[in-house]
């Protein structure tokens, strides 16, 4: 009976000692382990495209009332997040400016999407963002006048040229002052990002 | 007997099994801040900086607690200045439960003033309006800085105290004033009336009004319209780009006046636009200049670091500082809501806000207090002049205590 019981004990005891070597150890995030995760600018697209035109609040549309309307812009920005870390992280977030031309600045895009990277794996984001002519006009009257002068440019040139040469990638779109939020496990890494689509 | 055994270790066994299981499922309780900005449009350039130092103040408060340990969740969008996109964002942060809303411009926040009221929501906004400060009229529009009106008397009476008594004209003449602004617009007129009368009151002379477009970069005319009348003081009422231009072209057709700004139009551009026109200028400031010496200033620089890391010091604004004076504002009234136990909109005005009593946020703001009666946050404001290179405390004024009786039943609301 007692050898019986000996030899259970063992079996049972080989027997976990078998299973949990089975089992990866999960390495538990900390400040020394945790890696950045490398962000790329996958693609940039404008996932659809109206054209340029603008009208003001004195032409009578078709349709609707009259107002300061022009072509909207979207603009798709895929990013391919790798994780070289054994654990996932949590992507909690991103923000970034998109500047047409280098020096100006259209929109900050934020995205509070949370997104998980699963261990040594790439996932991809997207973020939407979306302006009009209008928009951009307004900008660049209140704000970008002395840069526009410098170029001696009108706030129009600028306009025509970004709405039809952004759509065709003739020109270059700058992302900058990118923030992407990770998290593992209570550690918080946010990493600056920049670069030009071209 | 042996089926007993069995059944009193399996059922504590599956009990703390399915509660470890539904506590990784768990969602932690969280609190629904909105969020409506300027990114794209007309006021990005300020409006930008603003967004990104509200998201990071929400960040710290979530770092250092939260709401009594309830974590923020802080959605925010972007609408462009426009007012149309700023009402469907309402309704949008109204569905995602929002209690509360941190708003921007003067346009958005008068527009969504009675949805704000009606659905009491507490819409803390970068609009800082006298029109927003009579609870009778606007219960649920607040910000933590000195009104526009206020800062007009404020900036007004401090070159009057200090200035003037310098000049050479001064006990000859009455000191002469005008004003520059974008007249249609509802953020430069919002204090005219109110500069008016405090000119009035202190005895100058006024003269006519000259509008100058919050785009232009010529102010020619408009210059040469002001050297008629030879103002001694100069109220701007536009943003910096446009006040950077006025004041450049007064500087260079030798108008002799000194300037006064509204505080959009008084940041860390304006010299970097303006030039050595800049020196001299004065405006009233809600709170410090980025990275001013001040209490709490340093939070404000760690956070910018480190959240946005990207975007250069050098590039950081007093927008920054302003976004993190609403959201510290917020956090106080959410905390003594929570504590009341009644964290709702109407719980944290009534519970939270209105029970304020001078307190002190740091960053160079004035003391804040709101009562049921009187939503003006600070009677007074520090008062900055650009000298040598740097912006520098050039007075503070407390229109209270100075003008106690105009203060209490005259000035409420415009």
């Amino acid at each position: 009976m007692k050898k019986k019981l000996v030899l259970m004990t063992v079996l049972l005891f080989g027997l976990g000692v078998v299973l949990t070597s089975c089992v990866t150890i999960p390495v538990k995030p900390s400040a020394a382990n945790f890696k950045a995760p490398v962000i790329t600018l996958e693609s940039f697209e404008i996932p659809q495209y109206d054209g340029y035109w603008y009208y003001g609040s004195k032409t009578k549309p078709t349709k609707g009332k009259a107002g300061n309307h022009g072509a909207p812009l979207p603009m798709n920005f895929v990013f391919s997040i790798e994780n070289p870390n054994p654990y996932p992280v949590l992507l909690e977030g991103m923000k970034f400016t998109v500047a047409f031309d280098k020096e100006f600045d259209l929109v900050t895009v934020s995205n509070q999407d949370a997104s998980w990277i699963p261990a040594g794996k790439t996932n991809q984001v997207r973020a939407s963002t979306l302006i009009t002519v209008r928009s951009g006009l307004l900008s660049l009257l209140v704000t970008g006048g002395y840069k526009l002068k410098a170029r001696g440019w009108s706030p129009w040139k600028a306009l025509e040229r970004w709405w039809t040469g952004v759509p065709d990638y003739t020109l270059p779109v700058t992302v900058h002052e990118g923030a992407f939020v990770f998290k593992a496990d209570g550690l918080v890494k946010v990493l600056p990002f920049e670069t030009t689509f071209k | 007997m042996k089926k007993g055994i069995l059944l009193r270790l399996l059922v504590p066994f599956l009990t703390v099994f399915f509660l470890m299981g539904f506590s990784t499922i768990a969602v932690a309780e969280q609190i629904m801040i909105g969020g409506i900005m300027d990114t794209t449009g007309a006021t990005s350039d300020v409006g930008k900086d603003y967004a990104l130092g509200m998201a990071e103040a929400f960040k710290y408060i979530n770092d250092h607690g939260g709401v009594n340990g309830k974590k923020i969740k802080y959605n925010w969008f972007d609408y462009g200045y426009r007012i149309p996109e700023a009402i469907i964002k309402f309704k949008m942060l109204r569905r995602l439960k929002c209690i509360a809303i941190m708003g921007w411009g003067t346009g958005d926040t008068e527009a969504l003033s009675p949805s704000a009221n009606k659905h009491r929501i507490p819409y803390v906004s970068g609009s800082y309006s006298a029109h927003l400060t009579d609870p009778t009229k606007t219960p649920y529009n607040l910000f933590f800085s000195s009104d526009y009106s206020t800062n007009a008397r404020v900036c007004i009476t401090a070159w009057f105290d200090k200035k003037w008594p310098r000049h050479r004209d001064y006990g000859k003449r009455k000191p002469r004033f005008a004003c520059c602004y974008h007249f249609a617009h509802p953020y430069c007129s919002a204090p005219i009336r109110a500069i008016k009368d405090q000119a009035k009151l202190l005895g100058f002379e006024i003269g006519e009004d000259v509008s100058v477009a919050l785009f232009a970069l010529n102010t020619r005319s408009q210059i040469s319209a002001l050297k008629k009348f030879k103002p001694d003081l100069v109220w701007h009422g536009n943003t910096t780009m446009s006040v950077s231009a006025t004041i450049q072209e007064a500087y260079k057709m030798a108008l002799g006046a000194d300037h006064i700004v509204n505080n959009w139009g008084f940041d860390e551009n304006l010299p970097r636009l303006a030039g050595k026109a800049a020196e001299g200028v004065m405006g009233a400031t809600p709170c410090a200049f980025f990275g001013q010496n001040y209490k709490n200033m340093d939070k404000v620089v760690a956070a910018a670091r480190k959240y946005n890391p990207a975007v250069p010091a050098e590039k950081r604004l007093i927008r920054t500082v302003q976004a993190w004076g609403a959201a510290l504002l917020l956090w106080e009234a959410m905390k003594r809501a929570d504590k009341a136990g009644d964290l709702t909109g109407e719980g944290i005005m009534k519970k939270g806000f209105e029970t304020l009593r001078n307190f002190n946020i740091g960053l160079g703001a004035s003391p804040i207090t709101f009562t049921s009666t009187d939503h003006r946050p600070t009677s007074g404001s520090l008062v900055q002049e650009w000298k040598n290179g740097k912006f520098r405390e050039m007075d503070r004024v407390d229109l209270k205590k100075r003008w106690p009786e105009k203060w209490a039943k005259e000035w409420l609301g415009w």
